[in-house]
């Protein structure tokens, strides 16, 4: 009696779950959010940029918003297509302000031959080997290995197939591949 | 250094994830609520983009205007000055080229005429040279 007291006290809870807020949403997300726009961009006050506008879209357009679509795919999709609208208008500019950051950040091997250097240096070159991606595979690889998203939510958040998705993320590595051999 | 493996397929996915992660110094600074409302009151969308829009019309409008008027009113005088300059052109080659055109009309008789000069040469020539040997 007493346990079908405490199931029928959890019922309602499970039932009816508290609908997402836009303070919600904010909090729960804002790191994901900008950190897709910096992956994307290459660039922190780009990706600070890109922050700020999709908020503020969501803000004007969580009236229309679909609560029973979760709300982390909705921002991603937003900021997606802000981070890539804003990596257009930047261009060419943005490609080079990327390599002279990720020249910068290179560590002297001669002055620092510990792991931590390697590590570090591993990881500059991988960030900007993804940075100078073209848009169409660097989307699906920050999404996928940034965002942890499986093929079907990166089709779901950019709107493209799934199989389409899939080859990009393919065509995606080899590239990569391709392009760390280059540098390493 | 590299750990993309470049013989095989195997991708160390691992590593890449590792290094997109964000790091605690990459963090953004903490985005209000509040600030983000009062960003969408300053500027409203709809009002900000239709005024844009009715602004970016406009003035394509008045460009498309004083461009259409303007090749309204230099079209008569280029196309005189235009048709001008093609006669004094044609005028200018065509002189120097009436006496070849006249010669190319009647080809026999300057034909004839360096025929029967190169023959009298040969002819003087072979005439003059005949006693001197026999």
């Amino acid at each position: 009696m007493a346990a079908s007291v405490a199931l029928a006290s959890f019922v309602p809870a499970i039932a009816t779950p508290r609908p997402v807020t836009f303070s919600d949403a904010v909090r729960d997300h804002q790191d994901e959010v900008y950190g897709v726009a910096l992956r994307i961009t290459g660039d922190r006050e780009s990706a600070l940029d890109v922050m700020s506008s999709t908020f503020l879209k969501a803000y004007r357009a969580f009236d229309r918003y679909d609560p029973s679509r979760p709300v982390r795919f909705w921002l991603l999709r937003i900021a997606t297509n802000e981070a890539i609208s804003h990596a257009r208008r930047r261009g060419r500019e943005l490609r080079r302000r990327a390599d002279e950051h990720a020249a910068g950040v290179l560590p002297d091997p001669a002055l620092t031959p510990d792991a931590l250097s390697i590590a570090r240096e591993d990881q500059a070159r991988i960030r900007a080997a993804v940075t100078a991606l073209p848009e169409l595979y660097r989307v699906v690889i920050v999404l996928r290995y940034f965002n942890e998203l499986g093929v079907d939510e990166i089709a779901l958040v950019t709107g493209r197939p799934a199989s389409t998705v899939g080859v990009q993320l393919l065509r995606g590595r080899a590239l990569l591949r391709r392009a760390l051999e280059g540098t390493g | 250094m590299t750990r993309m493996r470049p013989d095989d397929d195997l991708f160390d996915e691992v590593l890449l994830r590792r290094a997109l992660r964000l790091e605690a110094s990459e963090l953004p600074p903490r985005l209000g609520v509040a600030v983000i409302a009062a960003r969408a009151e300053d500027s409203p969308l709809g009002l900000a983009t239709f005024v844009s829009s009715l602004f970016a019309g406009l003035a394509a409008a008045a460009l498309l205007a004083v461009g259409a008027v303007t090749a309204w009113s230099l079209a008569p005088s280029v196309a005189s000055d235009a048709f001008a300059a093609a006669i004094s052109l044609l005028a200018s080659i065509a002189v120097p080229l009436e006496v070849a055109v006249r010669a190319m009309q009647q080809p026999t008789i300057p034909i004839a005429a360096l025929a029967a000069f190169v023959f009298a040469v040969g002819y003087e020539y072979r005439t003059r040279k005949e006693p001197a040997n026999g």
